[in-house]
Formats: C-alpha cells, structure tokens, sequence
C-alpha cells in the first residue's frame, strides 16, 4: 500500500497552510506527523489545515494532531481546521476535539480566527 | 586481421613447398626446368617437409573445431572430409591407369609422378585434418598438463621431420628408437577419449561408423602409398616416412583406440573420476542443506567443490561482495591460490563487469579481453558466476585457470548447477531462520491473545431487572476493544466500554491497563460518609482515569471511553463520555430509538486538571423495557466491499426491529446484519457489542 495522502505546505507571511489530500490512517500519519515536526513551523503564528480533499481520518490520524497540540499550544502557534468534511468532522465531534481545536467552516473564517 | 594474414601465407608456402615437390620428383631422369637432371634427394625432402609442415600449422591455427559437445559433427566433419579426398585420390589413380592403357609406362614417368604428388599432398591434408580433429578430441576436459603435453608431441613430431632432412643417414636403430618413443606417446594420448563417455547409445552407433570409415579412408592412402613405394614405374621417390608414419600411426591409433573404447565401453579411468568427483560435490551440497548448516559451511562446500571438480588454479569466493540480505555473520571471503592484494583488484573489476544483473560471465581470453588485468599472475581464462536468486544476491564466485580457453560448456553447466544448489540452500536457510522468528512471534502474540482473552469478564453479572449480552471480536491475533463489568453492592452496576487508539500489542497492553484503572478506581471508598459516595461517579471516573493514563500513555495515543453507573433502585443510571462512540438507546415509552448525544473528550488527550472541563455526567431514568446499546467503532465504521460504512443510522433501525427480543437476540440481530454488510471481508477493526436491557421489577429470589 503506498502512501494514500499527499501533504501540501503553503507557506505565508504568518501562516503555514497544510493541505491535505487523501486518507489520514496509521501508514500515512508519518508523512504528515514528519511535516508537523519541523522546527520552522513554530515561525508561524497559525497553522491551518485545509481539509477539503481528506476523505477520512483515523485514530491514529487523530494521534498526530493530539501529539502535537501541546507543543503548538506552548509556543503560541494557533492550529486551525476548515473546509472539514462532515464524515471527518463527526470524528472530531465524537471524540470530543471540537471543543478542544479550532474547526471552521471556511479559509477566511480559519484566516480571521 | 593478423591470423588470415598466416593463414594465406601458409597456403602459399603450401603451394610453393608442393610445387617444388613436384618439380623435384620430376627431375629423376630427366632435365626440368632447364636444370639439370635428377635434383638433389634433400631439396625433395625439404619441399616434401615444408609441405607437410604449412598444411599442419594451417589446420593447427583453425580455432577449436569443437563447439560443446558436439563431437557427432566434429566426427562427420572429418568423415566427409576424408571421403572428398579418398575420392580425390581414386579420381586421380583412375586417370593415371587410363593414360597408362594407351601406352606403356616408363620407369620414372611423368603422369605417375604427377599423380603421386597429388596423392602425397592429398595424404598429407587428410592426415592434418585428421590429427587436429583428434586434438580437439584429446584436449576435451583435459588438464593444463595434457595441453601441455600434446604441444611437446607436435613438437616432437616437427623434430622428426628436420631429424629425417638432415640426419637421413642416421644408424637404424637411433631411427627405430625415436619412431617406437614418439609412438608410444601417441598410444599415451590415445588413451584420452573422454568424450566417449558424453555420447548417448544412439550417437554411440553413429560415432563408430563414422571412426571406421575415418579409418577406411586412412587404410586406403596407407595401401596406396605402401604400393607406390614399391611402384618400379614410379621410381619411388624418398618421402618423410619418419613423419608421416608417426602420423598416420597416431592418426589411426587414436580412432581405433576411440572405436575400441565406443564399442566395449571401456571404462577411461580418468573420465570416471571425474564425473564421481562432480557426482561426490553434489551429493556434499545436498547433505548439508539437508544436515541444515550455516551459510559459512555451504559457501565452503560450494568453494571447495568448484575448485576441485573444475580444476582451478586460483579462485575466490566473496559472500560479502553485492550481498543483499544478512544471513547472519557473512563469512570471510574464501580463496585458493590468490594473494590477498589481488582481492581488491578482483574487487573493483566485479563490480563493473557483474552490471546489467549478470549472473555468469566465461572470458576464454583473457589476454585479449584485457579482462581482471592488474593480478599478480597472468591468467588465461576467468568464470564468474553470481550466486543470484530473484530475490537476493549471495555473493560472487570467480574461478581462473592459466590457460586460455579453460572453461568449456561442461564446465559451465557443473558450475551453474553448484551455483543454483547453493543458493537454494541459503535460500532454504534463510526461509528457516525467517519462519524460526515468525514463529516465536507468532507464539508471543498467541500468548498475548490468551492473556487478553483472560482479561474479558467471563461470568457476566446477572440480575432479574436487567438482560446482559456481549459480543466482541478483534481484527488482529490481540485488540484495542475493552469492556468490564462490576456488580456493586446495593443492586447496582459499573459499566465501561473503551478502544485504545491503534491496533496490536501496544493497544492490547493499553486495554489492559484499563482494565486495572478500573478495577483499583472501583474499589469501594471506606471514608466515604454517604452510601452513594463510596464510588466515584462517571466524571470523577473519567477524570481520575485519564491522569493515571498520563503517565503511560505515549503522546500520540489516546483511549476512547463510555462508562455507565446503573443504579436499580434509583431506577436511573449515570453515565460519562470520554470521545467514545454515543450510546444507541431504545426508549419504551416514546417508543423511540435514539442516540445520548453529549460531550466529552477523549482520555489522554489533555494532560492536566483542565480535563475535567471536558468531560460530563449525565444522568438518565431508565423504564422497563428500555435497551441500551454500547459498542465500539468497529461497528458503525464496518464497510462493505464498495467501502461504504456502516453507519449509526442503519444500527439504530437494526435496534428498531429488535428492540421487544431479548437482550441475546438484539445483540444477534445487529451482529449479524453487521456480518452481512461486511460479508467476505477481513474484519477492519475490532468490533464490541454490548446489550443491556432492563426488565420489569421482579420481586428478587
């Protein structure tokens, strides 16, 4: 099985936008927990993830961004979800992570927030 | 092209030499040319030797006439060949007699002579042929020594020819005793027939009728030749008896010895030997495959059986060399005859040469190829063969003989054979090694299985007001699903439903520890002042769980949870969600099926007190009749074979139709319409199933 998620970086000025295309599972968690790792990233003041193309999320998926809350947290790096599909966003919901990360509907929502 | 070039200058030289010949035996008795009559006896024998010599250095500088070991056309070739010149001969006998018919013969006449230089020169070219087949024949799978050998009797064989020009005069019985030596050489070489052992029965058949007739055409110039001698009309001119007798002698011997050897099957000690000697090497490498060795010993018996059977006179064995697989400790490089500050020369021309995923590379010339130029001793010829599966490389084995043209077809095949025997058995041996570790792991996970097997309740509480009913099934040997049960005192229960994130081992252990989370939390509180307080409720479950969780959980990995707190005579439970699936309920009075939808995150995703925020107690009053359905997210995230899931809502209809059966037939019903979804598909998470249902009060015992 070869890797089934792409991970697009855009950079900004003060925000790093992460596009993600594919299916988030165990095998395809590495690529995107390699890009999360990167010490640059906490240049950025938000991280935003464009979840328009991620048709599913598992729990290990989830275990990326859990992992690295805390450390987004203390270095005052805002994470910022939108254009989440409803499948994976009922994921989020159950697990309880709405209350916990930024989910918003769209790019301008996620830019402002 | 340097070797045509020698190739036309010895048929000129040829053709000069038989000129002369002619010319010379012409001059008996009469003047030729303008020259004086009878013509000195050793020019005859010089041109006569020139000859003999241009033809046979001619024949002896055609490349190996023998192609594998295709000796029937090597035997035909020289057949039809001797019938062309037999044929040749008659013609030439036949037109003599006629000339002779119509007047009568002088001594000393013309026609006679010519055609007697004719039939010499036929004689001779028959006897090349015949000599340099018989080379070929001689040196099959023969030693350097024999090479060796057989260049000192055609050497010997030239001498005599000089010996006869010069020293014609010489006492009889130095002649005799130089002609009985150099032919007991030629009934030495005569003894190397092995090809005969490579013919089947039916090329057998074929190869004596083509060595008789070889041996009929001989007989037929011998007769001649002996007839002419005593011809008075011919006035037999002298020839190079000495040389052409020896020749005729091995010529003759050699297909008699080959015919005799055909026709009884008489056993070549030599070519025997030798095939037990390839026969022994292969039974060695099957033995210690069988006997299931160390790769060391296998290379060594590879090694040591290519050495032995080829006859190489230097050789090396580098398993270290483009090896792709570790098969333990890879053994030291092996070698026979080669320095050590040779290795990296080798090593250095493999690695371009072994290219392109060669696997046998035979260089027959060295000298020309320019091939592992740069080692200590010149060498001839070179085999490398590379122990190759399709899937890995073991290393090279490089065998070189002195010679040139060392490695014949024959050889290629033992060595191809050695070769593909070898990596069989590493192969063997690494499959070995590989099912030795699978299997120990297999028997670990089938421990962990039992163990985890051991952890699932087994006596499942039972009470007249409420209906219990399990099924869970793990998509791997060990799973990440959970599920307790405890029957408190005061007609109450502890329920808890959990999956650790992740699959296998590490969430197997997880589910574990949950399982002593709950238990140590659940034990009753003596300080407590109240009754309802000797046990924590869902929240403070939840929230003491997850610190405890903190310190073992790894950072990316979090639990999943549902705990439920039944209290029967307060005819209601209390319930905590912590990021674990909603709980599915059938409510009897609304006659409704619907899903708790309440928050809470998660455990072991917030690492502080600040949890507590994030997870709530509900409370709920159950009636009889009511069902409760708590399971995992293998249920609703099954999919079928076009990858669509499950779904809570079809799990809410399954409940919908079930919900008057019993709490038995309501988990069966769902689990198998699950089944069905999912029919003919590996199970892609672990799935749990738990019922409850709540029954009528009845008064107890």
């Amino acid at each position: 099985m070869g890797p089934i998620m792409k991970v697009t970086a855009q950079p900004a000025d003060t925000t790093l936008t992460l596009l993600l295309d594919g299916e988030l599972d165990a095998s395809s968690a590495v690529v995107l927990d390699t890009e999360l790792n990167k010490p640059e990233l906490l240049k950025y003041k938000k991280v935003l993830i464009d979840c328009q193309r991620l048709s599913y999320i598992s729990s290990a998926g989830l275990g990326v961004f859990i992992s690295h809350l805390q450390r987004l947290q203390d270095s005052n790096v805002k994470l910022v979800f939108f254009n989440m599909q409803e499948k994976v966003f009922n994921v989020f919901e159950i697990l309880g992570l709405d209350s916990l990360m930024t989910i918003v509907p769209t790019e301008q929502a996620a830019l402002a927030a | 092209m340097p070797k045509l070039h020698r190739s036309a200058w010895l048929i000129g030289t040829a053709a000069a030499c038989w000129l002369l010949l002619l010319l010379s035996s012409l001059s008996q008795g009469r003047t030729v040319l303008g020259l004086p009559a009878d013509w000195p006896r050793w020019l005859l024998l010089l041109a006569q030797g020139g000859f003999a010599a241009s033809v046979f250095l001619y024949a002896r500088l055609q490349p190996n006439p023998l192609v594998g070991h295709g000796f029937l056309s090597l035997l035909r070739r020289l057949f039809w060949r001797g019938l062309v010149l037999t044929a040749l001969l008659v013609a030439v006998q036949q037109f003599g007699q006629l000339t002779a018919e119509r007047r009568l013969p002088q001594p000393g006449d013309a026609t006679a002579t010519v055609g007697y230089a004719i039939s010499l020169a036929l004689f001779i070219v028959l006897l090349a042929q015949t000599l340099y087949i018989w080379r070929s024949l001689v040196n099959f799978r023969g030693s350097s020594r024999l090479r060796r050998e057989w260049t000192a009797f055609e050497l010997l064989l030239g001498a005599v020819m000089l010996f006869q020009l010069f020293v014609w005069q010489s006492p009889d019985f130095l002649q005799v005793g130089v002609i009985t030596g150099l032919g007991l050489f030629g009934v030495y070489l005569s003894g190397h027939q092995r090809w005969v052992a490579y013919l089947s029965q039916g090329q057998k058949m074929q190869a004596i009728l083509l060595q008789l007739g070889v041996l009929g055409f001989l007989t037929v110039f011998l007769v001649y030749l002996r007839d002419a001698q005593a011809d008075p009309v011919l006035l037999a001119p002298p020839t190079q008896q000495a040389f052409l007798v020896l020749t005729s002698f091995f010529a003759v011997f050699y297909a008699l010895a080959g015919l005799l050897v055909t026709l009884f099957n008489l056993p070549i000690a030599d070519v025997y030997e030798q095939r037990r000697a390839e026969i022994l090497s292969l039974q060695q490498l099957s033995q210690i495959i069988q006997r299931g060795q160390t790769a060391p010993e296998i290379y060594q018996a590879l090694f040591t059986s290519a050495v032995q059977t080829i006859r190489a006179d230097a050789a090396w064995l580098d398993a270290q060399l483009q090896p792709t697989e570790q098969l333990g400790p890879l053994p030291a490089p092996l070698t026979h005859e080669l320095p050590a500050a040779d290795l990296p020369v080798l090593r250095t021309q493999l690695a371009t040469l072994l290219v392109d995923g060669q696997t046998e590379i035979t260089d027959n010339d060295l000298v020309r190829s320019q091939r592992l130029a740069g080692l200590s001793q010149p060498y001839g010829s070179a085999a490398v063969l590379a122990l190759r599966s399709s899937t890995h490389d073991y290393g090279v084995l490089v065998l070189l003989k002195k010679e040139q043209a060392g490695f014949d077809p024959e050889d290629l095949s033992i060595l191809h054979t050695f070769t593909t025997q070898t990596v069989l058995s590493l192969e063997n041996l690494q499959l070995a090694q590989e099912a030795r570790i699978s299997q120990s792991a297999q028997d670990e996970l089938r421990i962990a299985a039992l163990v985890q097997e051991r952890l699932i309740p087994k006596h499942l509480p039972t009470d007249n007001w409420f209906e219990i009913s399990t099924y869970a099934q793990a998509a791997k040997e060990v799973g990440g699903d959970f599920y307790d049960f405890l029957h408190l005192p005061g007609q109450r229960l502890a329920v808890l439903i959990g999956d650790v994130s992740g699959k296998g081992v590490t969430a197997a252990f997880h589910t574990a520890q949950m399982k002593g989370i709950f238990h140590a939390l659940m034990q009753p509180n003596p300080l407590a002042k109240k009754d309802r307080e000797r046990y924590p409720d869902p929240h403070r479950f939840m929230v003491l769980a997850n610190e405890a969780l903190t310190h073992c959980l790894e950072r990316s990995s979090f639990i999943t949870a549902s705990f439920y707190l039944i209290d029967y005579e307060a005819g209601g439970f209390s319930f905590a969600r912590a990021g674990h699936c909603h709980t599915l309920y059938y409510h009897s009075i609304k006659e409704e099926v619907s899903y708790f939808r309440s928050e809470g995150l998660g455990l072991g995703i917030l690492r502080d007190a600040s949890y507590g925020r994030h997870v709530k107690n509900q409370f709920w009053d159950y009636n009889p009749g009511d069902v409760m359905v708590i399971y995992t997210d293998g249920i609703p995230e099954a999919r079928n074979a076009s990858g669509d899931e499950y779904g809570e809502e079809r799990l809410a209809r399954m409940l919908g139709e079930s919900f008057y059966q019993s709490a038995e037939e309501i988990n069966q019903h769902i689990r198998h319409d699950v089944q069905e979804f999912s029919k003919g598909l590996p199970l892609h998470d672990d799935q749990t199933l738990l019922v409850i249902k709540f029954k009528s009060s009845q008064p107890q015992g």
